[in-house]
């Protein structure tokens, strides 16, 4: 038989392969009965998908800005190209 | 190309153009380059520019294709020390079990109201600026710019073994950053 036991990180690793479809039939059914008796893996899981969420809207949430003084650099330079 | 253009697309432009290179290059300086050299290059390029496209998508185009031309240059520099990087590991223990301390804690996050604020988004936004250089350009290439891992291999030059691994660290180096600063305080 094969074996069916992975460990944590290999799980939490196949979480990350899961989402691309990147587990073959057996992997699958490893990290289904991984996350069935393993509540970290589990906690893990659900906490990868906030990550995965939240950092697809990222980019709408970045405040920075250029200065004054760098804006006015990069027009020189385009001015003087 | 007239004088008042190249104020008008700096002050239309710069700021967006930044924002978009900064979170991918975790570096102000190089962020602020990477912007400039866009510039540059779609002045030389103007008359080429046949408003097929919005002159926004555009130098966002040559941002990109900048972006891309970083992170295959970086890429070598930063997987040459690559099989070092494998011992610091710590998440888990010798049985790659969790190590105890690196337990994952319950968040209490299914009321997602406290995720969308914008104190959040700069907690996230921290965290991933300590990730290693090269995790996050794994990270940033899958989750912002949604290429598969065939893709970022081909441009990294690097094996899907070794991406798997990045990106698993950098997703466990994530989830711990926020669970500090955010979750559990």
């Amino acid at each position: 038989m094969a074996k069916l036991s992975i460990s944590c990180k290999e799980a939490t690793k196949f979480i990350s392969q899961k989402e691309e479809s990147k587990l073959s039939f057996k992997q699958r059914v490893q990290l289904l009965a991984h996350l069935g008796i393993c509540g970290l893996c589990k906690m893990f899981a659900k906490q990868n998908k906030i990550i995965v969420n939240a950092s697809k809207h990222l980019h709408e949430h970045i405040t920075e800005t250029l200065s004054e003084t760098d804006k006015r650099s990069m027009i020189e330079k385009l001015e003087n190209s | 190309m007239p004088k008042a253009d190249a104020n008008k697309w700096v002050n239309d432009y710069s700021d967006m153009l930044y924002r978009f290179a900064l979170p991918r290059v975790n570096d102000a300086e190089l962020a602020k380059d990477l912007v400039q050299e866009t510039f540059l290059a779609a002045w030389r390029n103007a008359e080429n520019f046949k408003g097929e496209i919005s002159e926004k998508n555009w130098l966002f185009t040559i941002l990109k294709n900048k972006i891309i031309d970083h992170y295959r240059k970086a890429s070598t520099r930063l997987t040459e020390n690559f099989s070092d990087r494998a011992t610091e590991d710590n998440f888990f223990d010798e049985e790659n079990h969790w190590e105890k301390n690196a337990y994952p804690k319950d968040w209490k996050a299914d009321d997602t109201k406290n995720i969308e604020t914008k104190e959040f988004y700069e907690v996230l936004e921290k965290c991933k600026a300590k990730l290693k250089e090269i995790q996050n350009t794994v990270f940033s290439m899958k989750y912002f710019d949604g290429f598969e891992s065939e893709e970022i291999c081909k441009e990294l030059g690097i094996t899907p073994s070794n991406y798997w691994v990045l990106l698993h660290r950098a997703k466990l180096q994530l989830r711990s950053c926020l669970e500090k600063n955010w979750f559990i305080k």
